[in-house]
């Protein structure tokens, strides 16, 4: 299954934080958005493309720095994309024109990456408190069940029924809205 | 290598990140640059003797409120520009503010003044030198900031180089500062100006060649 962006960054911060193996997963989860990404635009040139997925891995690695934890991964992790594809293109004298970021996302299914926050933030704010905190905590922040049910000092069966009855109503709403 | 092996070998020894490391590699760069900058002035040009009493006086902030105003705003756009992800701002318009308030300042300074003296507050002692110093000085930290970039990702290398350019070049400028007894915003505003755009100029044209990752 593809990752999504929420997934994506959560195991950024963890690998920028030194968990090794949230961030191997991350590089993993990589590879097939990578592959995809320079197929479509590479046509044809299969090595090409596994070596710009290896020179992106490794651009990912060394320049992690500049990920700001309060952006959206997605929009980082293609812009360092774009740039090597820029970079491979100039080194084979080739002039291709390349969209812009903003339009990579949406071709690649992230045009949410931008707003995707916001409208959480939106969404949740429509239900309980303690429903949006539940799902909060294990759905996007990525705590166990467990561990929401002693940061909230609640049980855990109170959290899984938070987060399956605000589930509900989330789903609910989005109906009515769209 | 295979991708897989790629992977192991990326997340073997995994050093975590600090938050704002960005913006701490920046600092590093330029403050490292600075000191020899520093050492370069009180070595080869000496900090002005009055320094303790100018430092008091208007047209010694009148210099520093421009160069460090065109500092401030040159750093903030070198870090904005050392993203992948940089969006196109808004903002670099606000570089202008000083460089307009500087000019009214030099107005009014000229429409008190006799025509006959305005060579003199245009040229000052030091015109001929004073562009080609800030130059020159602004050269260590321009090596710093680019020692900085090696771990960042710029992807608009001319213009990450010429606001790290500008950023180094008004730096320099306000160490300058620390040595040139000039007074008259006209003269820092032609002089100091250029130096601080030939800067600008040399880090737009390195850029591409040496932020390249």
């Amino acid at each position: 299954m593809r990752a999504s962006e929420d997934q994506l960054r959560i195991m950024m911060i963890g690998g920028l934080e030194g968990d090794a193996g949230a961030y191997s997963a991350l590089l993993a989860a990589l590879v097939p958005l990578l592959r995809s990404f320079f197929g479509r635009r590479l046509r044809g040139a299969d090595d090409d493309v596994e070596d710009l997925v290896q020179e992106t891995l490794m651009a990912v690695h060394t320049r992690r720095a500049t990920y700001d934890r309060d952006r959206p991964f997605t929009a980082w992790a293609y812009a360092v994309a774009r740039y090597k594809m820029v970079d491979h293109f100039r080194r084979t004298r080739q002039h291709v024109p390349i969209e812009g970021l903003e339009d990579i996302l949406m071709a690649e299914g992230f045009e949410d990456a931008c707003n995707a926050r916001m409208d959480v933030k939106r969404l949740l704010g429509g239900i309980s408190a303690k429903q949006a905190q539940a799902i909060r905590d294990t759905r996007i922040e990525g705590l166990s069940v467990a561990e929401a049910a002693t940061r909230g000092n609640v049980s855990e069966a109170d959290v899984k029924v938070s987060v399956h009855r605000g589930l509900k109503a989330l789903a609910a709403r989005l109906k009515g809205e769209g | 290598m295979q991708t897989d092996d790629l992977i192991r070998s990326l997340a073997v020894d995994l050093a975590p990140v600090k938050r704002n490391m960005v913006g701490r590699r920046i600092a590093f760069g330029i403050l490292g640059g600075a000191v020899v900058t520093v050492v370069m002035i009180m070595l080869g040009l000496g900090i002005r003797p009055d320094l303790s009493t100018a430092i008091l006086g208007s047209s010694f902030w009148m210099k520093w409120g421009y160069t460090i105003s065109l500092g401030v705003g040159a750093i903030a756009a070198t870090i904005h520009l050392s993203r992948p992800d940089a969006r196109r701002v808004r903002w670099p318009w606000l570089l202008l503010v000083p460089f307009g308030l500087l000019t009214i300042l030099s107005a009014g300074e000229l429409i008190r003044t006799p025509r006959s003296e305005w060579m003199a507050l245009l040229q000052g002692e030091s015109w001929r030198v004073c562009p080609l110093l800030v130059l020159l000085l602004s050269i260590p930290i321009l090596l710093g900031l680019l020692w900085s970039f090696r771990r960042l990702a710029p992807t608009s290398l001319r213009l990450a180089g010429a606001a790290a350019g500008l950023a180094s070049g008004a730096s320099a400028a306000t160490l300058y500062c620390l040595h040139c007894p000039e007074a008259s915003a006209t003269f820092v505003l032609v002089w100091y100006t250029l130096g601080m755009g030939l800067a600008a100029l040399v880090g737009t044209l390195i850029g591409p060649r040496f932020m390249r990752w």
